[in-house]
C-alpha cells in the first residue's frame, strides 16, 4: 500500500513538468484567446467587453469571407493535387522488383524537411517574371511568361504550386506504409481468376486503401487551411489582397492593426473548424487501423 | 511472387521516378547554381544553365550583409534546447503514463494529447502577451520555453514504453533498483530508436520554424535563421545571387543531416500514419 502511494506521487512526478509546460503555454492561452474575443483590446487603451460585438463585425465583414473563400480555394488547388500526385509516386514505388526504392523516397521528401520560409524564397526566385526559370520553361512552348507573384490572377496559384510540391512526399510516405499493410494473397487470388490491373485496383487497392485516403485528405485538408509561411515570405497577402488567406488576415488585424479582440475572435472561429476537422481525423485513423 | 513487368515498361517507371525526383529537386539545384553565378550570368536571356567562374563572392556578400553566422548559431541553440528538453520532459511523461496506474491517468493523457487538436496561430496572440508579460520577448527564451514537451513526442514515446515488457521492470525491482534507476538503465536503453526519432522531429520543427519568431522576436541579432532569411528576401528584392547563397547556405546542411537519418524520420512518419 506504501509503495502504491509512493508510486502515485512519483507518477505525478513525472508527468508534471511536461503537464505545466502544455498548460502554461497552450491551454492557457487557448482559455485567454476566447476570452479576449469578447472584448476591444489594443495592450494600449484598457480591455472594454463587447460581447459578441467581434463576431458579429466578422461576419458582416467581406474581407473576412474573402479571406475563408481564398482560403478554401487554396485548398481545392493543393489537396486533391497533391493525394493524386502522392498516391499515383506510392503505387510505382511499391511494386516489388523497384530497386532504388531508399534513394527514391529520401528524394522526394526533401521538399517536406526543407523550411517552407527557405523554399518560399528560392520559389521566388523560379517565379521572377523576367529571368525565373519558370517563365524559361514556358517560353520553349512560345508561351508568354507572366508575373506569378505580382498579377492576382496568378499570385494565388503560384502559391498552390508551392504547397502542392511541398507535400507531395508527406502523402506518397502514407500511401506507400498503407499500401504495405494490404495483404498480397488478395492479389495473388485475383490473379489467379485472372483479373486485369484495373480491376485489381478498383477493387482490392482502392477500398483497402480509402481509410488512408481519408486520413491524408483530412490531414492534408487542415495543413491547407492553415498556410500562412508561404502568403507571409512571397505575397503578403498581395497583390491587391488575393492571397490574403484567413490565417494572414489574423496575423495582420493581431499585429499590424492591434486589434487583439477582433483577430481573436477569428482565432476562435479557426479553432472550433479545425476541431471539427481533427475529430474526423481521429475517427479516419480508428478505422485505418480495422484492416490490420 | 508476382512476376516481374516487361522490361520496356520497368524502364518506364524508372524514367517516370527519376524524371519526378529531378522536377522535385531542381529548386534546390538551380539554387545552388545561382549561388554561384555572377550579377551578370543572373540576368541574362535566354538562361545560362552553369556558372562561368564558380565564384564564392555571393556567398561572401551573403555573410557581411547579414549576420548570417549569428543567426544559423541562434536557431542552433534553440533548436537544440528545444530537442534536449523535449527527450526529458516528454519520456518522464512517457514513463509515468505508461508504468504506473492511479486514477486520473488517463484524463492527464487526454490533456496532453488533446493540444495536437490546437494549432500555434490559434493561440499566437495571448502566448505574445503571456511572453511579453515574463519580460521574454526578444529572448531565446521566449523561443524555447513553449516548446520544452509535445504531445507528438509523449504519445510516440508511451507507445513504445508500452511494448517494453512489465517483467523486465519487475525483475529490477526485485533486485532493489528504485523506479528512476529502471527507467533511466532500462527503459532509456531500450528506447534509443524512439528517443532518436522524437529528438529529429523536434530539432527540425524548432529549426524550421517561422510564425513564432517573427512574432516574438524583433531584433535582428537575436532573430532565428528562417525569419532572418525571409527578412534578408525582402530587403534586397533583385539581389538573387546573394539571396540564393544566403538559402544555400540555411538549407543544404538540413538536407545532407536529412540523407543521414532519413530512415528514423520516416519510420516516425509511419507511426503517426498508422497509429493515428
Amino acid at each position: 500500500m506504501k509503495r502504491k502511494r509512493k508510486d502515485t506521487l512519483l507518477a505525478w512526478l513525472t508527468i508534471l513538468p511536461a503537464l505545466s509546460i502544455q498548460v502554461v503555454f497552450i491551454y492557457v492561452p487557448l482559455i485567454w484567446a476566447i476570452f479576449i474575443s469578447f472584448f476591444r483590446w489594443n495592450m494600449i487603451r484598457p480591455m472594454r467587453f463587447v460581447g459578441l460585438a467581434n463576431y458579429e463585425r466578422m461576419f458582416t465583414r467581406a474581407e473576412f469571407w474573402d479571406s475563408l473563400r481564398i482560403t478554401f480555394i487554396y485548398i481545392l488547388g493543393t489537396v486533391p493535387t497533391s493525394i493524386l500526385i502522392g498516391l499515383g509516386l506510392a503505387l510505382l514505388m511499391n511494386m516489388e522488383w523497384l530497386k532504388f526504392k531508399g534513394l527514391f523516397r529520401t528524394a522526394f521528401y526533401i521538399p517536406v524537411i526543407t523550411a517552407m520560409a527557405a523554399a518560399a524564397v528560392i520559389w521566388g526566385w523560379l517565379f521572377e517574371p523576367n529571368y525565373g526559370l519558370l517563365n524559361w520553361f514556358l517560353s520553349l512552348f512560345g508561351i508568354e511568361g507572366v508575373g506569378w507573384l505580382s498579377d492576382p490572377d496568378y499570385a494565388l496559384s503560384a502559391l498552390m504550386i508551392v504547397g502542392v510540391w511541398k507535400r507531395i512526399g508527406y502523402n506518397m510516405v502514407l500511401f506507400l506504409a498503407g499500401l504495405q499493410v494490404i495483404p498480397k494473397t488478395l492479389y495473388e487470388v485475383a490473379d489467379i481468376d485472372g483479373a486485369s490491373k484495373f480491376s485489381k485496383f478498383l477493387n482490392i487497392t482502392w477500398p483497402l486503401l480509402s481509410p488512408t485516403t481519408l486520413f491524408v485528405v483530412i490531414l492534408q485538408f487542415i495543413a491547407s487551411f492553415r498556410v500562412f509561411v508561404s502568403v507571409s515570405v512571397m505575397t503578403q497577402g498581395g497583390p491587391s489582397k488575393s492571397t490574403r488567406v484567413i490565417t494572414y488576415y489574423l496575423y495582420q488585424q493581431a499585429f499590424e492593426n492591434m486589434k487583439f479582440g477582433y483577430s481573436s475572435a477569428i482565432a476562435v472561429f479557426m479553432f472550433g473548424l479545425m476541431l471539427i476537422f481533427t475529430i474526423l481525423q481521429f475517427q479516419a485513423s480508428k478505422r485505418r487501423t480495422f484492416y490490420k | 511472387m508476382t512476376r516481374k513487368p516487361a522490361l520496356t515498361k520497368r524502364i518506364i517507371i524508372y524514367l517516370i521516378l527519376v524524371a519526378v525526383m529531378i522536377m522535385i529537386n531542381l529548386p534546390f539545384l538551380w539554387m545552388v547554381i545561382t549561388s554561384f553565378k555572377t550579377e551578370e550570368e543572373v540576368f541574362s536571356w535566354p538562361i545560362k544553365f552553369y556558372p562561368t567562374l564558380f565564384s564564392f563572392e555571393n556567398y561572401k556578400g551573403a555573410f557581411s550583409l547579414m549576420p548570417l553566422t549569428r543567426l544559423l548559431l541562434n536557431t542552433l541553440f534553440v533548436a537544440g534546447s528545444v530537442t534536449v528538453l523535449q527527450l526529458i520532459l516528454n519520456s518522464l511523461a512517457a514513463y509515468g503514463l505508461s508504468r504506473f496506474k492511479f486514477k486520473g491517468r488517463d484524463v492527464i493523457f487526454i490533456i496532453l494529447i488533446g493540444t495536437l487538436m490546437i494549432p500555434r496561430e490559434v493561440i499566437i496572440i495571448p502566448l505574445y502577451i503571456i511572453i511579453n508579460s515574463m519580460g521574454l520577448v526578444d529572448t531565446y527564451q521566449s523561443q524555447i520555453f513553449p516548446f520544452a514537451s509535445s504531445a507528438f513526442g509523449i504519445f510516440l514515446l508511451r507507445q513504445f514504453f508500452l511494448g517494453i515488457p512489465d517483467e523486465l521492470e519487475d525483475a529490477a525491482l526485485m533486485d532493489g533498483a528504485s523506479r528512476l534507476q529502471i527507467f533511466w538503465k532500462v527503459i532509456l536503453p531500450l528506447s534509443l530508436p524512439a528517443l532518436w526519432t522524437t529528438a529529429i522531429f523536434s530539432f527540425l520543427a524548432s529549426w524550421n520554424s517561422y510564425l513564432w519568431p517573427l512574432v516574438a522576436i524583433n531584433d535582428s541579432k537575436k532573430q532565428m535563421i528562417q525569419v532572418g532569411l525571409s527578412q534578408f528576401s525582402s530587403d534586397w528584392m533583385t539581389q538573387w545571387t546573394w539571396k540564393m547563397a544566403a538559402t544555400t547556405v540555411a538549407v543544404v546542411p538540413i538536407i545532407i543531416f536529412f540523407f543521414f537519418i532519413q530512415k528514423q524520420y520516416v519510420e516516425g512518419i509511419r507511426g503517426i500514419g498508422i497509429k493515428g
